[in-house]
């Protein structure tokens, strides 16, 4: 009993000090990637052919003279030599001061942080529904594979991979919002109401169309590749013993086939999220959805180097945290795989 | 069995929830509500939007209406200068003191009276703001009193009333950083109530305001893309929509088409001088084609300009024969008979232009009458009318090859190729800064390195004028003055092609008042008449 316990806390210990340790290397090399994200990125930005000034001023081009051009890149300090500003700027983000967006002239964490709440839940509910329907198809067509199913699912799954996704978001605009007048057209409110009077009901209804686009990216990837799994599943060894042992065939698929393709339907699904960023972009260009995607297509096509480089550190971090939350949650889902680390 | 009547049973459930909420939100025909009484708010999705936010004194409003600020002066429906929240001014006889009287009744919408301190603070916050209101000739803005600001120029010039137009007056009281996001003090027609980022903007009217009052009590403008404005529309979710041409010829129930004269132009830029030299950035200057006048004229006077607006633009449109078509600036004597080849030829020959060895280009010397016309690759009717110029002068033997090239690209070639551009403001300075010696080769100025000292002096006449219509004198001599000028019946450095038409959705039973020309851009500048607006009789 004694030995038991001290087993137990020990054991305790040791997983606690494992994750410790593992976060410690995640954070180092979260570090690493995004100062390697930053510079290549601002050497990108540095060598774009995009003249910022122009960018800046954009249609009042012929209104404004060679001194207010000048006047304006001092401002900005766009006259600065490119290292020097690259070097400003790393120190106030080192001080915690991502820098003033230009276009938006607000600093770059606010712009971020008001475009992110804007777009988490459109993007969390179109991850959840195509991980889910993704998940759901895959099961079925490779439980039945080669029937009339199976044959839907996956003609389903091709044609969506290969559909553009602002065409498709047209295209539900057109006929749910157009021709069945049952969605909005466009926008996370309804038109001119005053947030106060907004209802969960409104954000839900104008949240429906965009989400279900923007699902559409993710549902093809995860079902194709758990069909593809679950087929391999079926036609192995063990399997092949339970079926000879007598096990039921939903038996078989829900003990042998759903947990192991569990597995890479969950990478597969945390690793779309840099999909989905991109993805974002473009549902909420159709549906002027106010979300990030928007602002970071602006901060590009702009030149506004300090929006598009704290996008860019954002977009890593996100990408990065759906990696590690898919690394955590293999320890649940199989309790076979250990935290690097642990032996 | 059982299962799938189940599913058929959600399906419907769902199906008929969203029927009902839809029933709130259907298409709206008229202007009356469901009880029969007109509507006073409307829902426009015409523009795009300002990101920058709503402050006046780092650009917002400058091309349009500044519909939360009131400005010293603007301009009526005909586009001459009317007073606003000036009472009037006086330039001194040289031409660098300006003194602007404001009036006694103007309050900005939380009561504080409008006064000059404010107007003096607008212009000095804009003038170091790094914005794109260009300040530069500005020496200083010094209230004297309540009412009078004394503005000093570094320079005398007249198109000084193009800031004074342009900027609206915000409140020193209540002006920051955070103003440009929720600007809610102002003294406009309108005040600002909530801006949904990325989606739209609500106004309401201003109670306070000095000018006429409009009728629509509420606006809300959505910021949507083409396509979805246009479905938008098509669902009965708007007033008012921008559409592109291509879309203009589809109708929408319920809502005419409104299609407004505007100076968004179209025309083709030459190199007006010889090939050889380098701009500072190493860039090539000069076109030995486009250099002879005779080509350039050959191409104006060739050109069926009718047909570009009829075959490219779908009818929405008008010729246009300089920068500023229609303008209280414009010299009228500048329109010549186009679509006259037998005049073109008779040009060419004259210039000694031959075709000797037969293969249907012409020749003079070494030289042979062939140039590259580019236009940015993504723009479709830029692209259309630069090919159907080039099989319009073809006949001619003059040979253009059109090349779709970015915006980036074009920057480092305008200068020694011909470009399809598209301009028009409501600010003479554009045509003083597209033909000026001066602003040859600087930023997007006057690309073609066009230079006539007579039109020098003219424009450098208007500038220096103390009113705007000895100003306006000078800018139409510039265009033409009975032997030379600009235009292209003077030296031709241009060859202007069409007004685009701005069209517009608007319910049919929505009376948008006389419009005014629109400058290039939509959207805005269609709000400058807003308390025109009303519901037909």
């Amino acid at each position: 009993m004694r030995l038991e316990e001290q087993t137990r806390i020990a054991r305790g210990a040791h997983d606690a000090l494992v994750f410790i340790a593992f976060t410690a290397r995640r954070s180092f090399r979260l570090g690493t990637l995004l100062v390697a994200v930053c510079v290549f990125s601002y050497w990108l930005v540095s060598h774009s052919p995009i003249d910022p000034v122009d960018a800046y001023v954009d249609a009042d081009v012929m209104l404004v003279g060679p001194e207010q051009r000048a006047a304006i890149a001092a401002y900005w300090g766009l006259d600065d030599p490119p290292l020097q500003r690259f070097a400003k700027w790393a120190a106030a983000v080192a001080h915690g001061d991502l820098g003033t967006s230009m276009i938006f002239r607000q600093p770059v964490s606010e712009v971020l942080l008001e475009r992110f709440t804007a777009s988490l839940t459109l993007m969390g509910a179109a991850w959840l529904l195509s991980g889910l329907l993704g998940f759901a198809l895959g099961i079925i067509a490779g439980a039945r594979q080669g029937t009339w199913i199976d044959r839907v699912i996956l003609w389903y799954c091709y044609t969506l991979a290969s559909t553009p996704l602002f065409w498709l978001g047209l295209l539900l605009l057109l006929v749910f919002a157009v021709w069945l007048g049952w969605a909005p057209v466009g926008l996370g409110v309804p038109v001119g109401v005053l947030s106060a009077e907004v209802t969960w009901g409104d954000r839900l209804r104008h949240l429906v169309l965009p989400a279900v686009t923007l699902s559409i990216l993710g549902v093809a990837a995860v079902a194709l590749h758990t069909r593809q799994k679950l087929v391999e599943v079926l036609a192995s060894d063990y399997v092949l013993f339970a079926r000879a042992k007598g096990e039921s065939e939903p038996a078989i698929l829900w003990r042998h086939g759903v947990r192991n393709v569990a597995l890479p339907a969950v990478t597969l699904q945390f690793a779309s999220l840099s999909e989905l960023f991109g993805g974002a972009v473009l549902v909420e260009q159709v549906f002027a959805y106010p979300g990030l995607g928007q602002a970071v297509v602006q901060a590009g096509l702009r030149g506004d180097v300090p929006l598009l480089l704290g996008a860019v550190m954002f977009g890593a971090v996100f990408v990065f945290v759906g990696n590690l939350l898919a690394d955590i949650i293999y320890r649940f889902v199989d309790p076979r795989i250990r935290l690097e680390g642990s032996v | 069995m059982n299962i799938n009547r189940k599913v058929l049973a959600l399906v419907l459930a769902i199906s008929l929830a969203a029927g009902s909420v839809a029933g709130c939100a259907g298409p709206r025909g008229t202007g009356a509500d469901s009880t029969g009484a007109l509507k006073n708010e409307l829902v426009l999705a015409i523009s795009r939007e300002p990101r920058g936010g709503f402050d006046p004194t780092t650009g917002w409003g400058r091309r349009g209406q500044p519909i939360f600020h009131s400005t010293l002066l603007a301009r009526d429906n005909d586009l001459n200068v009317v007073n606003d929240l000036a009472t009037g001014y006086e330039v001194s006889s040289d031409g660098l003191t300006w003194t602007v009287t404001i009036r006694e009744d103007a309050k900005f919408s939380d009561g504080h009276p409008v006064t000059a301190a404010d107007v003096a603070y607008t212009f000095d916050s804009a003038a170091k703001s790094g914005g794109v209101v260009d300040l530069t000739v500005l020496e200083s803005a010094e209230a004297v009193d309540d009412k009078t600001v004394v503005f000093k120029l570094k320079e005398p010039q007249s198109l000084f009333l193009s800031p004074l137009i342009a900027t609206g007056i915000v409140p020193k009281h209540a002006h920051g950083p955070g103003y440009a996001q929720n600007p809610i003090v102002g003294s406009g027609p309108y005040k600002f109530v909530q801006w949904d980022k990325g989606q739209q903007l609500i106004v309401e009217a201003n109670p306070l305001y000095y000018g006429p009052k409009p009728y629509f009590q509420k606006l809300t403008f959505l910021f949507l893309e083409e396509d979805a404005a246009f479905a938008a529309a098509k669902a009965g979710q708007v007033d008012v929509v921008y559409v592109p041409h291509s879309l203009a010829i589809r109708g929408v129930p319920g809502m005419r088409l409104l299609a407004v004269d505007s100076v968004d132009n179209r025309g083709i830029g030459f190199p007006s001088v010889p090939s050889g030299r380098k701009t500072a950035d190493g860039h090539p200057v000069g076109n030995d084609v486009t250099a002879d006048v005779a080509i350039r004229k050959a191409v104006n006077v060739a050109v069926d300009r009718r047909a570009l607006v009829d075959g490219v633009l779908e009818g929405f449109g008008s010729p246009a024969y300089t920068a500023c078509d229609h303008l209280p600036w414009w010299n009228p004597e500048t329109v010549i008979k186009d679509a006259d080849p037998e005049e073109a030829k008779r040009l060419l020959a004259e210039g000694g232009w031959q075709d000797r060895n037969g293969d249907g280009v012409l020749e003079k010397g070494a030289l042979q009458a062939r140039f590259t016309l580019l236009h940015p690759a993504g723009d479709a009717t830029r692209q259309a009318l630069a090919l159907a110029v080039a099989d319009m002068v073809k006949p001619l033997g003059i040979d253009i090859r059109v090349e779709g090239k970015s915006w980036d690209d074009i920057k480092r070639m305008m200068h020694a190729n011909a470009v399809l551009f598209g301009w028009g403001s409501h600010d003479p300075l554009e045509t003083y800064n597209l033909y000026s010696s001066k602003t040859a080769g600087v930023g997007w100025f006057n690309a073609g390195f066009y230079s006539n000292p007579v039109v020098d002096g003219y424009m450098e006449k208007a500038l220096a004028a103390t009113d705007e219509n000895t100003a306006n004198k000078y800018w139409k001599k510039a265009q033409w003055d009975g032997t030379t000028g600009w235009s292209a019946r003077g030296d031709a450095p241009w060859a202007w092609l069409v007004n685009l038409d701005h069209c517009y959705f608007v319910r049919e039973d929505l009376d948008t008042g006389r419009q005014r020309i629109q400058p290039h851009g939509h959207g805005w500048p269609f709000l400058a008449n807003i308390a025109e607006w009303t519901w037909k009789k």
